[in-house]
């Protein structure tokens, strides 16, 4: 413990001095203070968005692997037209009602308004379904599923069967 | 008890005697600290746009053709919906509820003359046009203009004429004949004005005109007329200097095929027959096409005919791409230096007309001219100029005459500017001008519309230092806009607010909301960079490609390779 009689004691008289240690933090602090605000400011990037989806011409064979199996995209062809209905994963995609469709032409099936199997076209190396048989009611319903999907989800392909001039080639 | 002093007393100890040694030093550094602090925070402004905006200013499509990027559109007008096709004119007696029309030519000039509307009212205040002729600046009413418009309109119109070619300084009979044919249905071409005789003969040629608005003694008619075998009428503008002699006089050579009138003396004889009310007309009828020459490298001039919704599309396209509290309004004063046979300044020119700005032509205006003689006239509030101009006038007086210190208030405004916000006519930017700008009189000058040809001289494009100069030392916000041929307009135009600065060439900006801008013939490996290809309203042929490639920036805009 100091003792008394020493913090009496008189400082000895010196020259008022601008290096001492409180003005020197307090300079640094001014010095700290101009660099924050004048410092060159990093410009302000938001992150990338996906790549875009590049259009593809597909046949049925090489649709179905877009079945969303193992967290891939799910892809359906209504009338030649190739959808992708990734965002509507809990209807198309795996487990889903309309999981049949998931990487397959379903325009028969939605046109007749039934979610089974032999709505599909069988053989994926034969033509494409012309629809023919279809009565107009059918027609006229698939026709809005098809705005419906115009209006929701992108057309990130076209379909064509297998051995057409415009299939690409393996 | 000595050795046990504890922690917080020592602490104490310290800090008591550090502030034992507070003297008058100490006493103004903490002022100066604090002073500092009421400072920044006092000057300290919100930017003016959220940096996210900058930072990705178009939107891309998520699907892509192979071998061609996504599509870019404006923010304005997000895919799937319809880009701007026109001005959304609403006819006085409509229902409210019913969509507008996209307008034509006449619509801006009935908008023009109608004078500001505020909500709703019409206020009348109508705006000027001005002629600078070096340092002075002839005010037109638009009443006159209307007059001239009728007379030349109907007098061409009784003669049947299809294609009117003018080749005339910027002016007011040049605005006048192009209003004029839109109302009373004739072609117009737009010819640049300082061509040599054989050039100019040559285009005429090509473009079949039957009718030339030409500068009185500006060219040899017989040279003109003698090769030329659809030109019927010639119709001399004088100037108002040499009004005092007779223009009527037809050479020999070409008498009885050609008749020849002078424009001043056909608004005098008959002006009190025409009129001084805008001609009523059928909003569903056409009006006739606007053709341009695009000058290109290899010195053989082509055509470029916009149809009316092509202007219309690229006048709404400008219009609409500057923030409300930055279009052009009734307090505007306008002034193109650039010449209005280019469709930039064209466009830019009827969109201030259309918002009730008053304007100013330039007599000289070009592609290249000296911005501080051709600013001299009058005080704009905006200035549209080519990057030609702009980069010559930096390069050649803003550069070597800035000093010790303007370099120093430049580099306070460059502060600024990087924090978003554009610094104000305060005390440091006048200390800033005395260098750079002394000679221009722009003391009102809010912005600067620059425009680059495509295909121009990669030495005039504008780098990010020349624009922030430009930014600091006229204290106006600039928007730089690319042009090419076939696209009425631009194609794509920066923010006004993107104060942004980077290394080398500044960017182009984000597509103008009348057309979209798609990148072809691209790599796989680099699917941002590619030829620049537009479509949309805008684009004569509805789509082009341009012959420059293209690379689109992180921030989603367009940059040239």
């Amino acid at each position: 413990m100091a003792s008394p009689q020493e913090a009496a004691v008189p400082p000895p008289a010196e020259v008022m001095t601008i290096a001492s240690p409180i003005n020197l933090i307090l300079i640094s602090l001014f010095a700290v203070l101009v660099y924050l605000q004048f410092r060159p400011k990093a410009l302000i990037a938001l992150p990338k968005g996906p790549a875009p989806i590049v259009f593809r011409t597909f046949t049925p064979t090489t649709l179905l692997e877009f079945n969303g199996v193992d967290g891939k995209s799910v892809y359906l062809a209504v009338r030649g037209r190739v959808f992708d209905v990734s965002p509507g994963r809990n209807f198309y995609g795996p487990g889903g009602p309309y999981a049949n469709f998931a990487g397959r032409d379903a325009s028969r099936g939605l046109a007749c308004q039934s979610f089974d199997e032999e709505m599909l076209t069988k053989d994926l190396k034969g033509p494409l379904d012309d629809l023919k048989d279809l009565d107009a009611e059918a027609i006229e319903n698939l026709q809005s599923w098809e705005e419906r999907f115009l209006e929701k989800y992108l057309i990130v392909g076209k379909l064509v069967a297998e051995g057409d001039p415009e299939a690409p080639r393996l | 008890m000595a050795s046990e002093t504890s922690l917080v007393a020592k602490l104490d100890a310290m800090v008591a005697n550090v502030l034992a040694d507070w003297n008058i030093y100490t006493t103004l550094i903490a002022g100066t600290i604090v002073a500092f602090l009421i400072f920044s925070f006092v000057t300290s402004k919100e930017p003016d746009v959220h940096p996210f905006l900058l930072a990705r200013q178009s939107t891309a499509f998520p699907v892509r053709q192979p071998g061609e990027s996504a599509v870019y559109r404006s923010l304005e007008t997000p895919h799937g919906f319809p880009l701007r096709s026109g001005l959304n004119v609403k006819d006085p007696g409509a229902p409210k509820w019913t969509s507008g029309r996209r307008g034509d030519l006449r619509d801006v000039w009935k908008a023009a003359v109608r004078g500001a509307v505020e909500e709703g009212k019409s206020s009348g205040q109508q705006g000027k046009i001005y002629t600078v002729l070096g340092r002075r600046a002839i005010e037109h009413s638009l009443e006159q203009v209307t007059q001239e418009i009728n007379v030349i309109g109907s007098r061409l119109q009784s003669s049947k004429a299809k294609t009117v070619a003018i080749c005339l300084t910027d002016s007011v009979e040049l605005l006048a004949t192009i209003f004029a044919g839109a109302f009373f249905g004739f072609k117009t071409i737009i010819i640049p004005h300082n061509l040599d005789p054989k050039d100019l003969s040559n285009l005429l040629q090509k473009a079949e005109a039957d009718v030339l608005i030409a500068e009185a003694g500006a060219l040899d008619l017989s040279l003109v007329a003698s090769s030329n075998k659809h030109l019927s009428q010639v119709i001399w503008v004088a100037k108002l200097g040499s009004r005092h002699m007779d223009w009527n006089d037809v050479p020999g050579d070409v008498k009885g095929t050609l008749e020849v009138a002078v424009w001043h003396e056909l608004v005098e004889e008959k002006k009190d027959l025409a009129g001084l009310d805008v001609p009523s007309w059928e909003p569903n009828t056409p009006t006739p096409s606007l053709t341009t020459v695009w000058p290109s490298a290899t010195q053989v001039a082509e055509f470029v005919e916009y149809q009316p919704e092509n202007l219309i599309s690229a006048i709404a396209g400008l219009t609409y791409s500057l923030p409300r509290n930055q279009r052009f309004g009734p307090s505007d004063l306008v002034l193109s230096i650039d010449s209005l046979s280019r469709s930039y300044p064209l466009c830019q020119i009827m969109a201030a007309l259309y918002s009730n700005a008053s304007v100013a032509l330039n007599s000289v205006a070009g592609e290249s001219v000296d911005f501080a003689l051709a600013t001299v006239g009058v005080s704009p509030t905006v200035v549209i100029a080519s990057s030609r101009t702009m980069s010559h006038y930096h390069d050649r007086f803003m550069e070597p005459h800035s000093g010790v210190i303007s370099s120093f208030a430049r580099w306070f405004d460059v502060r600024k500017l990087d924090a978003g916000v554009m610094p104000s006519h305060g005390m440091v930017s006048q200390v800033a001008n005395i260098g750079p700008t002394a000679e221009l009189s722009l003391d009102k000058l809010r912005l600067l519309c620059i425009s680059h040809r495509v295909d121009a001289d990669p030495q005039v494009r504008l780098t990010c230092v020349q624009l922030t100069d430009l930014r600091i030392f006229t204290g106006a916000r600039v928007v730089y806009a690319l042009t090419g041929p076939g696209v009425a307009g631009a194609v794509s135009q920066t923010n006004v607010f993107d104060y942004r600065r980077g290394k080398g060439q500044s960017h182009l900006g984000a597509p103008l909301s009348s057309v979209e801008v798609v990148l072809t013939g691209v790599s796989e490996d680099k699917e941002n960079e590619g030829q620049i290809t537009i479509s949309g309203p805008a684009v004569v042929s509805r789509k082009t490609t341009l012959s420059a490639t293209g690379r689109i920036r992180d921030d989603n805009t367009l940059e040239l390779c």
